[in-house]
């Protein structure tokens, strides 16, 4: 019972902190919100008994990225509001547009119930061991694929981040 | 997959070749793997081998994985200039390898997860590679543009399949398949998921209407950076676009087809309307290179026997037409200095090989006998057309005849406008041979479609 107030607390907090996210005007507040919202998210993944995804989401997430993202917004100094004015009818069609996704995904929630049946949810899958074998039986190549995309990824980074030789 | 793993490690070697100096060896050596990789890859045919459930390289998989080895051979005899720059040689080498690997997922996944890594593991490289002319302000532009909009299209695209496994428990496409082979007992949100799934790889193929990133993308970005997103990034991500609608999700069909009836219909014609209006003739291809999306969108939503020949055959023509445009107005651009329409002005007086081919390519183009591109045209139709598509068949043959028009304004300014010049831009060797090689091959596939059409 408890679980299902604690997911019902943890979900409003993640849409609130989500919104908070975009809303905020000062970009280094909307940095926080989302360091917030992936705690949320972490408690959503302890509510599925899955510890250590739990644990790397806070770590790599809320702790690396968001730390970085933090500190190159802070030395850009975009603390200024330099957003541009937009015109009446772009904010009018992107009401419109986002409004109309929205009451798609919210319709189709309806029969959603009968999901339930299709996949029996397994409390143990969340667990490192089983984790680690559906990662390295199932997903292995998967696994071994994105190691090209880590690499062209930095390859990428140092490519753009290094001076040219004179 | 052996041409898989060939080119991940020519990707990987190519990193080598700073520290052990043996830059000045990387091209031969990288024209020398993608022949390799070409052979290996045609000795899958017929195989059929499936590994770790993940990718099936079947004959519609080599033979994609064929023409995107071709494609990137001749894209690399007409980029050696890209390769020339001394600081990033290597980087750039490793990165269009690395692009080629996810171009090659692209096509063979029978997996969810491997359709993601591979759109990710071709985009990452292509948001760099748009921006790699640092000191370019259109470049930084077009590499930033290209990277929020994608990303925001991955987003979708991610989404989709969340509610698809969500709905299906499985991100194995013959399981989803199965999984929804009774209508009815479908929950809601898988039908939200492949709708998002929609969205996500029409922007990949740059469908109307999220095509708003690829004229400023395809302008800003090096000249064969945008020929490469012109040629393999489509025909990669075609192909998987292919795959996982006309199998996978053929039979929810009811779901995305009316909505892909509207957007091919609008590709069309914004792509060939306002082509028209351009005056510089990347962004003009930029737009043409959208319309050409939604001739192909055109047999994919046909969905019977022919989409994935005629789409192939489509591919392929495309390709070569736009490695030769591509290539003759980098040489044109760099020459005058400018890729505005009016630089072409005389070339038939200096250049006649140059006035040649481009005309040879415009016309295959814009789909005229007896060039590759008027049965790729035909091909597509007919597709279409047993599908029942009449009236967007209708719409596609007024569109092309706007075509029609604008790339002749290219071959009109070349052989009938006053000549700003007399001076002759100077070509390199290889790139004549490159461009005879592709005019043949261009009137080659005109004569005898049979050859590619009959693979599938």
């Amino acid at each position: 019972m408890i679980t299902t107030y604690l997911f019902y607390l943890l979900s409003f907090l993640a849409i609130m902190f989500g919104s908070m996210v975009v809303l905020s005007k000062n970009p280094v507040h909307s940095v926080l919100y989302l360091v917030l919202t992936f705690f949320t998210i972490a408690g959503h993944y302890v509510l599925l008994n899955a510890q250590f995804l739990a644990a790397v989401h806070v770590i790599v997430y809320a702790g690396a990225i968001m730390v970085l993202f933090l500190f190159v917004i802070m030395l850009l100094n975009l603390n200024k509001e330099t957003e541009p004015h937009k015109s009446i009818w772009l904010k009018a069609s992107a009401a419109v547009a986002s409004g109309s996704l929205l009451v798609v995904l919210v319709g189709s929630l309806k029969g959603a119930s009968t999901i339930q049946s299709i996949n029996a949810f397994n409390p143990n899958i969340g667990l490192i061991e089983n984790l680690g074998t559906t990662l390295f039986r199932d997903f292995l190549l998967p696994f071994e694929v994105s190691s090209i995309l880590l690499l062209a990824a930095m390859v990428g980074a140092v490519m753009l981040g290094k001076k040219s030789i004179k | 997959m052996k041409a898989l793993i060939l080119l991940s490690s020519l990707g990987v070697i190519s990193l080598l070749a700073e520290i052990f100096s043996f830059k000045k060896l990387l091209y031969p050596l990288v024209l020398l793997g993608l022949t390799v990789a070409f052979v290996l890859n045609i000795g899958e045919w017929n195989t059929n081998v499936t590994y770790f459930k993940m990718m099936q390289f079947d004959n519609y998989a080599v033979a994609f994985t064929s023409l995107i080895i071709v494609v990137a051979f001749l894209w690399f005899l007409m980029a050696e200039g890209f390769f020339k720059d001394e600081t990033n040689q290597t980087d750039h080498y490793s990165l269009v390898l690395f692009a080629l690997v996810g171009a090659v997922l692209m096509v063979s996944y029978t997996n969810m997860t491997m359709l993601f890594l591979g759109i990710e593991i071709l985009s990452i490289p292509m948001y760099i590679l748009a921006g790699s002319k640092k000191g370019d302000i259109q470049s930084n532009e077009a590499a930033f543009k290209y990277l929020i909009m994608g990303a925001f299209a991955t987003g979708f695209l991610l989404f989709g399949i969340t509610l698809v496994y969500g709905s299906t428990g499985s991100f194995n496409l013959e399981e989803i398949k199965n999984a929804v082979s009774v209508p009815g007992t479908v929950p809601s949100i898988f039908y939200v998921g492949v709708l998002l799934m929609l969205v996500g790889m029409s922007f990949k193929v740059s469908a109307a209407p999220f095509h708003f990133w690829a004229p400023d993308v395809y302008q800003g970005a090096p000249t064969m950076i945008t020929a490469f997103m012109a040629t393999i990034v489509k025909t990669a991500a075609m192909a998987a676009f292919l795959r996982l609608f006309d199998d996978t999700f053929h039979r929810v069909e009811a779901t995305w087809a009316h909505v892909l009836w509207i957007m091919t219909a609008l590709t069309l014609l914004t792509g060939n309307i306002t082509a028209v209006f351009q005056t510089t003739t990347k962004r003009m291809l930029a737009y043409s290179s959208v319309a050409h999306a939604g001739y192909m969108l055109l047999a994919l939503l046909a969905a019977n026997g022919y989409s994935s020949s005629s789409i192939l055959f489509y591919t392929l023509a495309y390709s070569i037409g736009s490695i030769a445009t591509f290539c003759i107005i980098s040489i044109v651009a760099n020459a005058k200095g400018d890729d505005g329409i009016h630089s072409f002005n005389g070339l038939a007086k200096t250049n006649p090989l140059l006035a040649g081919v481009m005309t040879i390519a415009l016309l295959s183009l814009a789909g005229i006998p007896p060039t590759a591109g008027f049965f790729a045209k035909y091909f597509i139709f007919t597709s279409a057309f047993m599908a029942g598509n009449v009236g967007l068949v209708l719409i596609a043959i007024l569109a092309s005849l706007i075509g029609v028009y604008y790339y002749f304004r290219i071959i009109i300014a070349m052989y009938f406008k006053e000549k700003a010049s007399e001076e002759e831009i100077q070509v390199d060797m290889n790139h004549k041979l490159l461009l005879i090689v592709v005019a043949f091959a261009i009137i080659a596939l005109g004569l005898f479609p049979d050859a590619v059409i009959r693979l599938l």
